[in-house]
């Protein structure tokens, strides 16, 4: 009988089952250098990165030697195609064209985008809620050169005729445009943090006779505030890093504007002016070293505040019992 | 507080929660309609006989025979409306009937010369043929009618002259008896007036109709035809039946806009009956039909893109797309197979996780600024390609843009897949590699395809990665990855802000950005429904 059986086990394993240490010398080899090989593409991300950091620092590297950031951020003179050696590049208005136009969106997408998170959350019936979320992210995916359309084609003209500004393409129209599209980014990362914060303390809340609002507005947000603030942090980085949308949108005007309170009036972004003028810029020339230090800027600004949601996500998860 | 203070906040709340997904709806709404609506248009829209005809000169496409009649139709009625503007201008714009006049002294002179006449009555009919001559251009250049008329008249009194009789000098008299018809409507003090009125309609009646049959086409296709829509028809027709005035508004007031109707302006002269001659005709002119145009997808456009479609643009758009994923997918799904299979909470992964999450939240000029100095300038020379920008540096630069969409929506689909398929593999003797490749990966399949269509959608939207690195507003079909190429985000700026010929075609320009956004809204529907069945799936349902 166990003649028949071994023969049966020949027939289906054709190798034995177990290897010899020299038999499997070939197969250990294979393993290690797949292993190796795999790790190797794997690093590709790292590498990206490290390539990015090493070649936007590389190219900016002439105009931080020869002319220093203090300069640069000192001044809101920006003249990069002055003749004869006057050119200035204060990057100033720049920066703050930025900040102002995602200022000006936050102001309008932060209280909407968390308003519309807790309906989804707390007020809307969980069907809804499963409806909506995949409407949310197909609108997160629309091409920010559409919204910028739209700015120009559509807002500007109107902004300019009824408003009777004297231009269409305005920091407003930029704060607008950038609002709508942030508040897609914002509504889908505060809804999941809100909804992470669970049933007990809800539950809790209620049975305290607190009603809806003082639940949500004195529980479940703070209870949630390390993911809203990164929801926030996200619709930001958003807002500062997107091209194309204030390029058409925001009328490219440099200077800060005056009231500074006045939004009717034109700026310029960083990103806008890096798409702006690349184009038409000689490689090697300080104009273009100097673009690639407001890129610099913006790349470390981006890493910054990348470092800062993982920290808050983190803690937003460790902080719900690991359910988000 | 007391309850009902609470309670009214409560509803407040509710109520502004409620206004703010309205709000953000109804802007979503407003702003994505209107532009796939005008997008439409692009496509669906009533076509003229003129854009048959400019389809089938152009592109080669429709029935030679049925457009050629249909157009000969229209011609005729056209014909009419032209014949009206000639007769009226030819009594305000002379220069055409000097030229004449004095062609036609030339010419008898030769006539005269080759006939053989007595000295004498040679002499007499030279000296009557000058003497017309010059009665005829006083009388054209007179802005006074009645020194006009008896001009005319001096020259009419020799029509039935016996000598002129079978000579070029009846073309004296066909001039003369057309100008005096025409001097009966024309007011000459308002010469200078109507004179530029007339150069106006003229300009708007070539819009409206296209060049004169017999007339030098245009160099510039865009003017070689007449409205091929109908709804620039009839922006055109009210052109050529209001004309716009400044009007004082009153007094301290700046002036007002006024639409004045033509007819009016051209009382009392031979041209007014062109207004409502037009006006009632204009069907038959340029016989509008319902058309739809599927070649707009296909179709290579003219220059500003005043005609045709975004065929090249459609095809960059998925070269570099197709290429950025071709790029960023295996990587992707190695690395999202690295992390959940093989690595441990280790510095490496840490790394590898820490590296993800950064690459993407870089801003996407960043993107571009990279591909520009590391693609383009650095890398792509030192394999032998020419240095500017190229599909091949835009795909790349995209490719490690979408690398993080891409690695997380494997990682979760990976992840998602049940221990228990791992467990039963491994426990048959596979490899962990083998366990990978045929259990694990084709479980994970459709999650990997969601994140593999959700990467291009991304990719095909972006644009400031490609600004520097790929993308051109014009030029020919790329025949080689080491070109640049339109794409449609491109185009749709460019469109927008750049090409001021494109504002003469907003159809166009919304149909470009309709396009993305219909491809881009497309492949996110896919993916939802993927994932949809996905998760249904793992219900086990």
């Amino acid at each position: 009988m166990t003649k028949v059986d071994d023969n049966q086990a020949t027939a289906e394993f054709p190798r034995p089952l177990l290897l010899t240490p020299a038999q499997d010398w070939a197969g250990w080899l294979v393993r290690k250098a797949s292993r190796t090989a795999l790790l190797a593409i794997t690093a590709t991300s790292i590498l990206a990165v490290g390539l990015i950091l090493v070649f936007i620092v590389r190219e900016a590297w002439p105009f931080i030697r020869d002319r220093g950031l203090g300069d640069a951020l000192g001044s809101t003179q920006w003249y990069p195609q002055a003749a004869g050696g006057r050119e200035q590049f204060g990057m100033l208005a720049l920066v703050f064209g930025s900040l102002y136009v995602t200022a000006g969106a936050m102001v309008l997408a932060v209280p909407m985008g968390i308003l519309a998170a807790v309906v989804l959350s707390d007020i809307a019936p969980f069907s809804v809620r499963q409806a909506v979320k995949p409407v949310i992210e197909l609108l997160a995916a629309i091409p920010s050169v559409a919204y910028g359309f739209f700015a120009v084609l559509v807002l500007a003209p109107l902004l300019q005729d009824r408003l009777g500004l004297t231009t269409g393409t305005n920091a407003l129209n930029a704060s607008v445009m950038l609002a709508i599209m942030a508040i897609p980014t914002i509504v889908s990362v505060a809804e999941d943090s809100l909804w992470a914060v669970g049933r007990e303390l809800r539950e809790a809340s209620y049975a305290c006779g607190a009603t809806r609002a003082e639940t949500l507005v004195k529980v479940v947000i703070p209870a949630a505030h390390n993911g809203i603030f990164a929801a926030v942090i996200l619709g930001m980085m958003r807002a500062i890093g997107e091209t194309m949308l204030v390029w058409m949108a925001s009328g490219n005007a440099c200077r800060i504007p005056s009231p500074w309170w006045n939004l009717t009036q034109s700026v310029r972004t960083m990103t806008a002016t890096i798409a702006g003028e690349m184009g038409e810029t000689p490689k090697g020339s300080v104009h273009y070293s100097a673009l690639f230090v407001v890129g610099l800027m913006l790349l470390v600004v981006s890493m910054g505040a990348n470092l800062v949601t993982e920290v808050l996500l983190l803690r937003a998860r460790r902080s719900s019992g690991g359910r988000a | 507080m007391s309850i009902a203070v609470r309670q009214w906040l409560n509803r407040l709340f509710t109520i502004a929660a409620l206004l703010s997904v309205v709000f953000i709806v109804a802007a979503l709404v407003g702003i994505l309609l209107p532009m796939v609506w005008r997008g439409g248009g692009a496509v669906v829209f009533r076509g003229t006989v003129e854009f048959r005809k400019m389809q089938l000169e152009q592109f080669g496409r429709g029935d030679t025979k049925a457009v050629r009649a249909e157009w000969e139709q229209a011609a005729r009625l056209r014909q009419r409306a032209w014949d009206i503007l000639d007769r009226f201008a030819a009594g305000l714009d002379t220069s055409d009937l000097q030229i004449k006049v004095r062609r036609i002294h030339r010419d008898l002179g030769d006539q005269l010369a080759n006939r053989d006449l007595p000295r004498q009555e040679l002499a007499h009919l030279r000296a009557l043929s000058r003497q017309f001559r010059d009665d005829l251009l006083a009388a054209l250049e007179s802005g006074d009618k009645a020194q006009a008329l008896a001009r005319l008249q001096s020259v009419l009194d020799h029509a039935d002259d016996p000598l002129l009789a079978d000579t070029l000098a009846a073309g004296y008299f066909e001039v003369a008896r057309r100008y005096e018809k025409t001097l009966v409507t024309v007011d000459l003090s308002r010469r200078a007036e109507y004179a530029q009125g007339i150069g106006e309609i003229r300009a708007i009646l070539q819009n409206l109709l296209g060049p004169r049959p017999g007339e030098r086409l245009p160099a510039i296709v865009m003017e070689q035809y007449g409205a091929t829509r109908w709804d620039h028809a009839a922006q055109h027709l009210n052109r050529l039946l209001w004309a716009e005035r400044w009007a004082p508004a009153g007094p301290g007031q700046p002036l007002r806009r006024v639409q004045v109707p033509r007819e009016q302006q051209f009382a009392g002269t031979e041209l007014a009956e062109l207004f409502p001659f037009v006006r009632d005709n204009i069907r038959e002119m340029l016989r509008p039909r319902w058309t739809v145009y599927w070649h707009y997808f296909t179709d290579d456009s003219t220059p500003g893109h005043y005609f045709g479609g975004v065929g090249p643009e459609i095809l960059g758009t998925l070269l570099v797309t197709v290429l950025a994923i071709a790029f960023a997918l295996p990587i992707g799904v190695i690395t999202a197979g690295y992390l959940v299979e093989c690595a441990a909470d280790t510095l490496p992964t840490r790394m590898l996780r820490m590296a993800v999450n950064t690459l993407a939240g870089v801003p996407s000029i960043v993107f571009g600024l990279f591909g520009l100095a590391f693609f383009v300038i650095y890398l792509l020379p030192k394999l032998g390609l020419p240095e500017g920008s190229s599909i091949v540096a835009g795909a790349l630069t995209l490719g490690l843009l979408v690398l993080p969409v891409v690695i997380r929506a494997s990682e979760e689909a990976i992840r998602a897949v049940p221990q228990a398929y791992r467990e039963a593999a491994l426990s048959l003797g596979a490899s962990r590699f083998r366990c990978f490749i045929t259990v694990t990966l084709p479980a994970a399949l459709p999650g990997v395809l969601t994140g593999l269509i959700l990467s291009m959608s991304r990719a095909a939207g972006e644009t400031a990665p490609i600004l520097f690195t790929a993308a051109v507003a014009m030029g020919p079909i790329p025949s080689s990855l080491a070109q640049p190429t339109r794409t449609l985000a491109y185009s749709s700026y460019d469109m927008a802000v750049g090409d001021k010929m494109a504002a003469m075609a907003p159809h166009n320009q919304f149909g470009m950005v309709a396009t993305l956004i219909a491809i881009v809204l497309l492949l996110n529907a896919a993916a939802i429904v993927l994932r949809g069945r996905i998760s249904k799936r793992l219900r086990g349902q």
